[in-house]
Protein backbone atom coordinates (compact mmCIF):
# COMPACT_ATOMS: atom_id res chain seq x y z
CA UNK A 1 0.00 0.00 0.00
CA UNK A 2 1.12 3.44 -0.82
CA UNK A 3 0.80 6.83 1.19
CA UNK A 4 -1.92 7.81 -1.23
CA UNK A 5 -4.17 4.93 -0.74
CA UNK A 6 -3.79 4.96 2.80
CA UNK A 7 -4.62 8.39 3.35
CA UNK A 8 -7.79 7.79 1.81
CA UNK A 9 -8.73 5.16 3.42
CA UNK A 10 -7.23 6.74 6.71
CA UNK A 11 -11.56 7.84 7.60
CA UNK A 12 -12.66 4.26 7.19
CA UNK A 13 -9.81 2.85 8.72
CA UNK A 14 -10.75 4.96 12.18
CA UNK A 15 -13.86 4.53 11.91
CA UNK A 16 -13.34 0.99 12.04
CA UNK A 17 -15.46 0.55 8.53
CA UNK A 18 -12.51 -1.53 6.94
CA UNK A 19 -12.43 -4.78 5.67
CA UNK A 20 -10.06 -7.72 7.61
CA UNK A 21 -7.30 -7.54 4.68
CA UNK A 22 -7.60 -3.88 3.71
CA UNK A 23 -7.14 -2.90 7.98
CA UNK A 24 -4.19 -5.32 7.91
CA UNK A 25 -2.89 -3.65 5.32
CA UNK A 26 -3.48 -0.53 6.67
CA UNK A 27 -1.57 -1.43 9.80
CA UNK A 28 1.53 -2.68 8.21
CA UNK A 29 2.37 0.70 5.96
CA UNK A 30 1.27 2.95 9.57
CA UNK A 31 3.78 0.82 11.34
CA UNK A 32 6.53 1.54 8.48
CA UNK A 33 5.35 5.20 7.03
CA UNK A 34 6.15 7.77 9.40
CA UNK A 35 4.13 10.36 8.02
CA UNK A 36 1.10 8.57 7.39
CA UNK A 37 1.24 7.57 10.99
CA UNK A 38 1.54 11.28 12.49
CA UNK A 39 -1.58 12.03 10.04
CA UNK A 40 -3.31 9.09 11.88
CA UNK A 41 -2.20 9.96 15.05
CA UNK A 42 -3.65 13.63 14.63
CA UNK A 43 -7.29 12.73 12.93
CA UNK A 44 -7.81 10.30 15.41
CA UNK A 45 -6.52 13.33 18.10
CA UNK A 46 -9.44 15.49 16.67
CA UNK A 47 -12.00 12.97 16.53
CA UNK A 48 -11.34 11.69 19.88
CA UNK A 49 -11.89 15.46 21.07
CA UNK A 50 -14.75 15.79 19.14
CA UNK A 51 -16.37 12.73 20.18
CA UNK A 52 -16.50 14.37 24.37
CA UNK A 53 -20.22 14.98 25.30
CA UNK A 54 -19.02 17.86 27.13
CA UNK A 55 -16.72 21.07 26.19
CA UNK A 56 -15.24 22.17 29.50
CA UNK A 57 -14.28 26.36 30.03
CA UNK A 58 -10.72 25.57 29.29
CA UNK A 59 -10.87 23.40 25.93
CA UNK A 60 -13.49 26.01 24.70
CA UNK A 61 -11.86 29.24 23.04
CA UNK A 62 -12.32 32.23 25.10
CA UNK A 63 -13.23 34.49 22.23
CA UNK A 64 -14.32 32.22 19.34
CA UNK A 65 -14.99 34.95 16.98
CA UNK A 66 -12.10 36.19 17.28
CA UNK A 67 -9.91 32.96 16.75
CA UNK A 68 -11.56 32.60 13.87
CA UNK A 69 -10.67 36.01 12.96
CA UNK A 70 -6.84 35.45 13.06
CA UNK A 71 -7.64 31.89 11.52
CA UNK A 72 -8.99 33.71 8.27
CA UNK A 73 -6.26 36.20 8.35
CA UNK A 74 -3.59 33.22 8.62
CA UNK A 75 -5.09 31.85 5.43
CA UNK A 76 -5.35 34.92 4.10
CA UNK A 77 -1.86 36.11 4.08
CA UNK A 78 -0.64 32.73 2.70
CA UNK A 79 -3.57 32.64 -0.26
CA UNK A 80 -3.07 36.11 -1.67
CA UNK A 81 0.49 35.87 -2.87
CA UNK A 82 -0.20 32.84 -4.68
CA UNK A 83 -3.46 34.82 -6.21
CA UNK A 84 -0.92 37.51 -7.00
CA UNK A 85 1.54 35.47 -8.86
CA UNK A 86 -1.38 33.92 -10.84
CA UNK A 87 -3.14 36.93 -11.54
CA UNK A 88 0.30 38.30 -13.18
CA UNK A 89 0.88 35.35 -15.19
CA UNK A 90 -2.21 35.57 -16.32
CA UNK A 91 -1.52 39.44 -17.56
CA UNK A 92 1.49 38.45 -19.43
CA UNK A 93 -0.24 35.90 -20.96
CA UNK A 94 -3.04 38.48 -22.44
CA UNK A 95 0.36 40.89 -23.19
CA UNK A 96 1.00 38.01 -25.56
CA UNK A 97 -1.98 36.76 -27.00
CA UNK A 98 -4.25 39.40 -26.86
CA UNK A 99 -6.28 38.51 -23.33
CA UNK A 100 -7.08 34.68 -24.36
CA UNK A 101 -6.32 31.64 -22.46
CA UNK A 102 -4.17 29.68 -24.95
CA UNK A 103 -3.70 26.38 -23.18
CA UNK A 104 -4.00 24.00 -25.86
CA UNK A 105 -4.10 20.27 -25.87
CA UNK A 106 -1.98 18.04 -27.93
CA UNK A 107 -4.32 17.49 -31.19
CA UNK A 108 -5.14 21.29 -31.07
CA UNK A 109 -0.94 21.91 -31.30
CA UNK A 110 -0.78 18.84 -33.99
CA UNK A 111 -3.61 20.40 -35.68
CA UNK A 112 -1.99 23.63 -36.03
CA UNK A 113 1.21 22.35 -36.70
CA UNK A 114 -0.27 20.27 -39.73
CA UNK A 115 -2.42 23.33 -41.06
CA UNK A 116 0.48 26.03 -40.94
CA UNK A 117 2.56 22.96 -42.91
CA UNK A 118 0.34 22.62 -45.53
CA UNK A 119 -0.30 26.28 -46.04
CA UNK A 120 3.73 26.96 -46.00
CA UNK A 121 3.77 24.23 -49.20
CA UNK A 122 0.65 25.55 -50.62
CA UNK A 123 2.42 29.23 -50.55
CA UNK A 124 5.92 27.63 -51.79
CA UNK A 125 4.12 25.88 -54.38
CA UNK A 126 2.69 28.59 -56.01
CA UNK A 127 5.64 30.84 -55.88
CA UNK A 128 7.38 28.29 -57.82
CA UNK A 129 5.16 27.92 -59.98
CA UNK A 130 5.35 31.51 -60.58
CA UNK A 131 8.60 31.95 -61.19
CA UNK A 132 8.96 28.94 -63.38
CA UNK A 133 6.11 30.54 -65.83
CA UNK A 134 7.58 34.08 -65.46
CA UNK A 135 11.21 32.58 -66.61
CA UNK A 136 10.01 31.34 -70.11
CA UNK A 137 7.14 33.42 -70.54
CA UNK A 138 5.96 35.84 -68.54
CA UNK A 139 9.18 37.39 -68.79
CA UNK A 140 9.04 37.44 -72.53
CA UNK A 141 5.53 39.67 -72.08
CA UNK A 142 4.42 42.69 -70.85
CA UNK A 143 3.16 41.67 -67.71
CA UNK A 144 2.32 44.84 -65.24
CA UNK A 145 2.30 43.92 -61.40
CA UNK A 146 -0.40 42.83 -59.44
CA UNK A 147 -2.83 44.89 -57.47
CA UNK A 148 -0.83 43.42 -54.57
CA UNK A 149 2.45 44.14 -56.11
CA UNK A 150 1.67 47.87 -56.35
CA UNK A 151 0.01 48.38 -52.56
CA UNK A 152 3.52 47.13 -51.41
CA UNK A 153 5.69 49.32 -53.77
CA UNK A 154 3.41 52.37 -52.25
CA UNK A 155 3.83 51.36 -48.87
CA UNK A 156 7.16 51.43 -49.78
CA UNK A 157 7.58 47.31 -49.12
CA UNK A 158 8.64 46.26 -52.12
CA UNK A 159 9.46 47.40 -55.69
CA UNK A 160 7.98 46.87 -59.28
CA UNK A 161 9.86 44.97 -61.36
CA UNK A 162 10.43 48.77 -63.06
CA UNK A 163 11.19 50.20 -60.02
CA UNK A 164 14.16 47.69 -59.72
CA UNK A 165 15.46 48.77 -63.53
CA UNK A 166 14.86 52.21 -63.14
CA UNK A 167 17.07 51.79 -60.07
CA UNK A 168 19.67 49.07 -61.86
CA UNK A 169 20.02 51.57 -64.78
CA UNK A 170 21.07 54.61 -62.52
CA UNK A 171 23.36 52.32 -60.94
CA UNK A 172 24.73 51.30 -64.56
CA UNK A 173 24.71 54.87 -65.39
CA UNK A 174 26.86 55.96 -63.35
CA UNK A 175 29.41 53.36 -63.59
CA UNK A 176 29.53 53.96 -67.45
CA UNK A 177 29.97 57.93 -66.81
CA UNK A 178 32.96 56.23 -64.25
CA UNK A 179 35.11 54.11 -67.25
CA UNK A 180 34.03 56.65 -69.98
CA UNK A 181 36.09 59.67 -68.23
CA UNK A 182 39.03 56.90 -67.74
CA UNK A 183 38.18 56.22 -72.07
CA UNK A 184 38.44 59.40 -73.10
CA UNK A 185 41.89 59.98 -70.91
CA UNK A 186 43.30 56.98 -72.72
CA UNK A 187 42.40 57.62 -76.18
CA UNK A 188 44.47 60.45 -77.56
CA UNK A 189 47.27 57.57 -77.18
CA UNK A 190 45.48 54.73 -79.39
CA UNK A 191 46.07 54.66 -82.84
CA UNK A 192 43.36 55.30 -85.64
CA UNK A 193 42.28 51.87 -86.13
CA UNK A 194 41.81 51.30 -83.09
CA UNK A 195 39.76 54.62 -81.80
CA UNK A 196 37.33 53.86 -85.30
CA UNK A 197 36.77 50.50 -83.72
CA UNK A 198 35.83 51.84 -80.34
CA UNK A 199 33.49 54.09 -81.36
CA UNK A 200 32.10 51.78 -83.82
CA UNK A 201 31.19 49.74 -81.70
CA UNK A 202 29.96 51.99 -78.90
CA UNK A 203 27.99 53.78 -81.38
CA UNK A 204 26.21 49.61 -82.18
CA UNK A 205 25.54 49.72 -78.03
CA UNK A 206 24.33 53.36 -77.81
CA UNK A 207 22.03 52.18 -80.61
CA UNK A 208 20.37 49.59 -79.11
CA UNK A 209 20.57 51.35 -75.56
CA UNK A 210 17.85 54.19 -77.46
CA UNK A 211 16.32 51.29 -78.78
CA UNK A 212 14.80 49.75 -75.92
CA UNK A 213 14.72 53.63 -73.86
CA UNK A 214 12.13 54.58 -76.16
CA UNK A 215 10.77 50.56 -76.27
CA UNK A 216 10.15 51.04 -72.88
CA UNK A 217 9.06 54.69 -72.25
CA UNK A 218 5.94 53.25 -74.41
CA UNK A 219 5.26 50.25 -72.86
CA UNK A 220 7.21 50.00 -69.14
CA UNK A 221 6.43 46.76 -68.48
CA UNK A 222 7.96 45.24 -71.34
CA UNK A 223 10.21 42.93 -69.30
CA UNK A 224 12.04 41.76 -72.45
CA UNK A 225 12.83 45.03 -73.23
CA UNK A 226 13.65 45.91 -70.11
CA UNK A 227 16.31 42.74 -69.89
CA UNK A 228 18.05 43.83 -73.19
CA UNK A 229 18.34 46.62 -72.36
CA UNK A 230 20.50 45.51 -68.62
CA UNK A 231 22.66 43.27 -71.30
CA UNK A 232 23.07 46.03 -73.60
CA UNK A 233 24.49 48.54 -70.90
CA UNK A 234 26.55 45.62 -69.45
CA UNK A 235 28.01 45.28 -72.88
CA UNK A 236 28.54 48.86 -73.03
CA UNK A 237 30.19 48.56 -69.48
CA UNK A 238 32.08 46.22 -70.71
CA UNK A 239 33.66 47.69 -73.80
CA UNK A 240 34.26 50.93 -71.36
CA UNK A 241 36.36 49.24 -69.30
CA UNK A 242 38.53 47.02 -71.67
CA UNK A 243 39.23 49.82 -74.10
CA UNK A 244 40.15 52.13 -70.70
CA UNK A 245 43.26 50.07 -70.34
CA UNK A 246 44.53 49.89 -73.43
CA UNK B 1 72.92 69.82 -135.44
CA UNK B 2 72.65 66.27 -135.73
CA UNK B 3 75.01 65.50 -132.99
CA UNK B 4 73.13 67.47 -130.46
CA UNK B 5 69.60 65.61 -131.29
CA UNK B 6 70.87 62.05 -131.08
CA UNK B 7 72.78 63.79 -127.88
CA UNK B 8 69.17 64.50 -126.37
CA UNK B 9 67.54 61.65 -127.71
CA UNK B 10 69.88 59.92 -125.58
CA UNK B 11 69.67 62.21 -122.97
CA UNK B 12 66.09 61.61 -122.36
CA UNK B 13 66.05 57.73 -122.33
CA UNK B 14 69.14 57.87 -120.24
CA UNK B 15 67.21 59.97 -117.61
CA UNK B 16 63.90 57.32 -118.49
CA UNK B 17 65.88 54.31 -117.67
CA UNK B 18 67.28 55.67 -114.63
CA UNK B 19 64.08 56.72 -113.06
CA UNK B 20 62.64 52.98 -113.97
CA UNK B 21 65.35 51.51 -112.51
CA UNK B 22 65.62 53.88 -109.24
CA UNK B 23 61.76 53.03 -109.08
CA UNK B 24 62.08 49.37 -109.18
CA UNK B 25 64.90 49.74 -106.48
CA UNK B 26 62.88 51.86 -104.19
CA UNK B 27 59.91 49.20 -104.54
CA UNK B 28 62.18 46.10 -103.72
CA UNK B 29 63.14 48.22 -100.43
CA UNK B 30 59.97 49.18 -99.53
CA UNK B 31 59.13 46.02 -99.41
CA UNK B 32 61.78 44.16 -98.15
CA UNK B 33 61.04 46.68 -95.26
CA UNK B 34 57.42 45.59 -94.45
CA UNK B 35 58.40 41.74 -94.51
CA UNK B 36 61.10 43.01 -92.21
CA UNK B 37 58.63 44.70 -89.78
CA UNK B 38 56.68 41.41 -89.21
CA UNK B 39 58.18 39.27 -86.53
CA UNK B 40 57.81 35.71 -86.37
CA UNK B 41 57.35 33.98 -82.70
CA UNK B 42 57.61 30.06 -82.63
CA UNK B 43 57.79 27.68 -79.45
CA UNK B 44 56.27 24.23 -78.89
CA UNK B 45 55.43 23.11 -75.06
CA UNK B 46 55.03 19.48 -73.45
CA UNK B 47 51.52 19.42 -72.44
CA UNK B 48 49.26 16.63 -70.82
CA UNK B 49 46.17 15.56 -72.91
CA UNK B 50 44.19 18.11 -70.94
CA UNK B 51 45.89 21.07 -71.12
CA UNK B 52 43.71 24.39 -70.32
CA UNK B 53 44.81 27.37 -73.52
CA UNK B 54 44.69 30.75 -72.31
CA UNK B 55 45.32 33.39 -74.36
CA UNK B 56 44.24 37.53 -74.06
CA UNK B 57 45.23 39.14 -76.74
CA UNK B 58 45.09 42.90 -78.25
CA UNK B 59 44.36 42.97 -81.66
CA UNK B 60 44.67 40.33 -84.59
CA UNK B 61 43.33 37.21 -85.58
CA UNK B 62 44.27 33.58 -83.20
CA UNK B 63 43.51 30.25 -84.89
CA UNK B 64 43.39 27.08 -82.37
CA UNK B 65 43.60 23.93 -83.62
CA UNK B 66 43.15 20.63 -82.19
CA UNK B 67 45.78 17.41 -83.18
CA UNK B 68 46.62 14.40 -81.92
CA UNK B 69 50.36 15.39 -80.28
CA UNK B 70 50.49 15.56 -76.29
CA UNK B 71 52.12 19.15 -76.80
CA UNK B 72 51.36 22.93 -77.55
CA UNK B 73 52.82 24.66 -80.66
CA UNK B 74 52.92 28.59 -80.84
CA UNK B 75 53.60 30.26 -83.91
CA UNK B 76 52.70 34.19 -84.11
CA UNK B 77 53.36 36.78 -86.43
CA UNK B 78 53.51 39.98 -84.80
CA UNK B 79 53.33 43.46 -86.45
CA UNK B 80 55.31 46.62 -86.10
CA UNK B 81 55.59 47.89 -83.67
CA UNK B 82 55.97 43.91 -82.18
CA UNK B 83 53.66 43.39 -79.22
CA UNK B 84 56.35 41.30 -76.67
CA UNK B 85 55.24 37.70 -75.77
CA UNK B 86 56.60 35.74 -73.09
CA UNK B 87 54.50 32.38 -73.38
CA UNK B 88 53.96 30.71 -69.54
CA UNK B 89 53.52 27.14 -69.09
CA UNK B 90 52.17 26.54 -65.75
CA UNK B 91 50.15 23.81 -64.27
CA UNK B 92 47.91 22.07 -66.99
CA UNK B 93 48.00 25.56 -68.22
CA UNK B 94 49.63 27.40 -71.46
CA UNK B 95 48.87 30.93 -70.55
CA UNK B 96 50.02 33.90 -72.94
CA UNK B 97 48.83 37.62 -71.74
CA UNK B 98 49.60 40.13 -74.50
CA UNK B 99 47.99 42.89 -73.08
CA UNK B 100 49.59 42.48 -70.08
CA UNK B 101 53.15 41.88 -71.09
CA UNK B 102 52.72 45.10 -72.81
CA UNK B 103 50.23 47.35 -70.57
CA UNK B 104 50.71 50.73 -70.88
CA UNK B 105 52.14 50.31 -74.74
CA UNK B 106 49.66 52.40 -77.08
CA UNK B 107 51.76 51.44 -79.98
CA UNK B 108 51.01 47.78 -80.26
CA UNK B 109 50.80 46.26 -83.74
CA UNK B 110 48.45 42.67 -84.13
CA UNK B 111 49.24 39.78 -83.03
CA UNK B 112 48.22 36.74 -85.41
CA UNK B 113 48.59 33.59 -83.29
CA UNK B 114 48.30 30.25 -84.69
CA UNK B 115 48.07 27.68 -81.83
CA UNK B 116 47.76 23.60 -82.25
CA UNK B 117 47.10 22.24 -79.25
CA UNK B 118 45.96 18.39 -77.82
CA UNK B 119 42.11 17.31 -79.15
CA UNK B 120 41.19 17.38 -75.58
CA UNK B 121 42.34 20.66 -74.38
CA UNK B 122 40.07 23.27 -72.95
CA UNK B 123 40.32 26.96 -74.95
CA UNK B 124 39.81 30.51 -72.87
CA UNK B 125 40.39 32.95 -75.98
CA UNK B 126 40.12 36.88 -75.16
CA UNK B 127 41.23 39.54 -77.34
CA UNK B 128 39.59 43.26 -77.79
CA UNK B 129 39.25 43.10 -81.63
CA UNK B 130 39.96 40.25 -84.20
CA UNK B 131 38.56 37.20 -85.54
CA UNK B 132 38.87 34.14 -83.48
CA UNK B 133 38.76 30.19 -85.05
CA UNK B 134 38.41 27.46 -82.86
CA UNK B 135 38.58 23.60 -84.54
CA UNK B 136 38.92 20.00 -83.68
CA UNK B 137 38.73 20.39 -80.35
CA UNK B 138 36.75 18.19 -77.37
CA UNK B 139 37.55 19.02 -74.20
CA UNK B 140 36.22 20.40 -71.00
CA UNK B 141 34.95 23.92 -71.98
CA UNK B 142 36.04 26.59 -75.21
CA UNK B 143 35.37 30.38 -74.66
CA UNK B 144 35.72 32.78 -77.12
CA UNK B 145 35.34 36.73 -76.16
CA UNK B 146 35.37 39.44 -78.45
CA UNK B 147 35.35 42.93 -76.70
CA UNK B 148 34.50 44.95 -79.83
CA UNK B 149 34.50 43.34 -83.19
CA UNK B 150 35.61 40.46 -85.01
CA UNK B 151 33.72 36.90 -85.95
CA UNK B 152 33.92 34.13 -84.07
CA UNK B 153 33.97 30.51 -85.68
CA UNK B 154 34.13 27.54 -83.75
CA UNK B 155 34.19 24.74 -86.04
CA UNK B 156 34.16 20.61 -84.77
CA UNK B 157 33.64 21.34 -80.81
CA UNK B 158 32.69 18.38 -78.73
CA UNK B 159 32.70 20.17 -74.96
CA UNK B 160 30.87 20.85 -72.08
CA UNK B 161 30.38 24.28 -71.67
CA UNK B 162 30.72 26.46 -74.99
CA UNK B 163 30.68 30.38 -74.39
CA UNK B 164 31.30 32.85 -77.63
CA UNK B 165 30.36 36.57 -77.57
CA UNK B 166 31.14 39.98 -79.83
CA UNK B 167 29.88 43.19 -80.33
CA UNK B 168 29.96 43.19 -84.06
CA UNK B 169 30.52 39.88 -85.92
CA UNK B 170 29.22 36.81 -86.79
CA UNK B 171 29.48 33.63 -84.35
CA UNK B 172 29.38 30.43 -85.93
CA UNK B 173 29.42 26.96 -84.17
CA UNK B 174 29.75 23.86 -85.73
CA UNK B 175 29.61 21.05 -82.75
CA UNK B 176 27.95 18.80 -80.40
CA UNK B 177 25.40 19.59 -77.35
CA UNK B 178 26.43 17.16 -74.23
CA UNK B 179 24.06 16.03 -71.61
CA UNK B 180 23.98 18.88 -69.35
CA UNK B 181 26.37 20.65 -70.45
CA UNK B 182 26.18 24.76 -71.16
CA UNK B 183 26.05 26.73 -74.30
CA UNK B 184 26.00 30.56 -74.77
CA UNK B 185 26.42 32.88 -77.81
CA UNK B 186 25.89 36.65 -77.66
CA UNK B 187 26.32 39.41 -80.44
CA UNK B 188 25.15 42.51 -80.53
CA UNK B 189 25.50 43.05 -84.38
CA UNK B 190 25.96 40.09 -86.57
CA UNK B 191 24.45 36.60 -87.28
CA UNK B 192 24.47 33.62 -85.39
CA UNK B 193 24.39 30.20 -87.22
CA UNK B 194 24.67 26.83 -84.62
CA UNK B 195 25.01 23.70 -86.45
CA UNK B 196 23.99 20.98 -83.74
CA UNK B 197 22.92 17.25 -84.24
CA UNK B 198 19.12 16.72 -84.75
CA UNK B 199 19.18 14.50 -81.55
CA UNK B 200 20.64 17.00 -78.83
CA UNK B 201 18.75 17.62 -75.80
CA UNK B 202 18.21 20.82 -74.76
CA UNK B 203 16.44 23.72 -73.06
CA UNK B 204 16.69 27.08 -75.41
CA UNK B 205 16.18 30.80 -74.77
CA UNK B 206 16.53 32.31 -77.92
CA UNK B 207 16.35 35.89 -78.17
CA UNK B 208 16.57 38.43 -81.21
CA UNK B 209 14.22 41.43 -80.58
CA UNK B 210 15.30 43.78 -83.05
CA UNK B 211 15.34 41.51 -86.29
CA UNK B 212 12.88 38.75 -84.72
CA UNK B 213 14.98 36.49 -87.24
CA UNK B 214 14.73 33.30 -85.46
CA UNK B 215 15.19 30.49 -87.54
CA UNK B 216 14.53 26.82 -86.37
CA UNK B 217 15.32 25.01 -89.39
CA UNK B 218 14.97 21.34 -88.49
CA UNK B 219 14.03 21.89 -84.74
CA UNK B 220 11.11 23.98 -85.59
CA UNK B 221 8.96 20.77 -84.55
CA UNK B 222 10.12 19.86 -81.31
CA UNK B 223 8.46 21.65 -78.86
CA UNK B 224 9.73 25.49 -79.25
CA UNK B 225 7.58 28.35 -78.96
CA UNK B 226 7.62 31.69 -80.08
CA UNK B 227 6.81 34.71 -76.90
CA UNK B 228 7.23 38.13 -76.62
CA UNK B 229 5.92 39.35 -80.02
CA UNK B 230 8.13 36.50 -81.43
CA UNK B 231 11.15 38.17 -80.26
CA UNK B 232 12.00 35.35 -78.46
CA UNK B 233 11.92 31.45 -78.56
CA UNK B 234 11.28 29.32 -75.56
CA UNK B 235 11.56 25.30 -74.85
CA UNK B 236 13.05 22.11 -74.49
CA UNK B 237 14.11 19.83 -77.56
CA UNK B 238 14.58 16.45 -75.87
CA UNK B 239 14.91 16.02 -72.50
CA UNK B 240 16.33 19.33 -72.18
CA UNK B 241 19.05 18.24 -70.08
CA UNK B 242 21.60 21.01 -71.31
CA UNK B 243 21.02 24.96 -71.62
CA UNK B 244 21.47 26.55 -75.13
CA UNK B 245 21.30 30.54 -74.47
CA UNK B 246 21.28 32.67 -77.52
CA UNK B 247 21.30 36.04 -77.94
CA UNK B 248 21.24 38.73 -80.16
CA UNK B 249 20.64 42.17 -80.16
CA UNK B 250 20.22 43.31 -83.87
CA UNK B 251 21.02 40.23 -85.73
CA UNK B 252 19.44 36.96 -86.87
CA UNK B 253 19.38 33.36 -85.26
CA UNK B 254 19.55 30.31 -87.11
CA UNK B 255 19.62 26.30 -86.35
CA UNK B 256 21.07 24.17 -88.97
CA UNK B 257 20.75 20.32 -88.64
CA UNK B 258 24.43 18.75 -88.41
Amino acid sequence: MNCERCQELLSEYIDGELDKKLSAEMDSHLGLCLECAELHEDFSGILLLCDKKEITEESAPPNPQAMWCRISNIIEAEIKPEIEKEQEIKAQRRGFFGGKNWSLSFSQIAASIVGIAIISSLLTFVGLKNAATEDLTTRASSAPPSLFQRALSKIGLAETAQETRERKVREQQALIEYWNKRVEARKALWDKPLREAFDRNLREIDQVVFDYTQTLEKDPFDELSGEMLDSALNEKMDLLREFSDL
Amino acid sequence: MMFSRRLRQFAAIAAKTTILVLSVVFFFALSAEEVSAQKRFSKTYPAAKNIRLQLTNRSGTVIVEGWDRDEVRITALLEAPAANIVPQSLSGRIVIDVRKENQGRSDVGNVNFTIKVPFTSSVDIETVMGNLNVSNVNGGFVRAHITSEGDITLTNISAGSVSAENVIGDIFFDGDVQGTGSYRFASTRGNINLRIPLNSSFRLVATAPSTRSISLGSFSNQGLTFVGDGRRVVGKVGDGSASVIVSNQRGNISFIRR
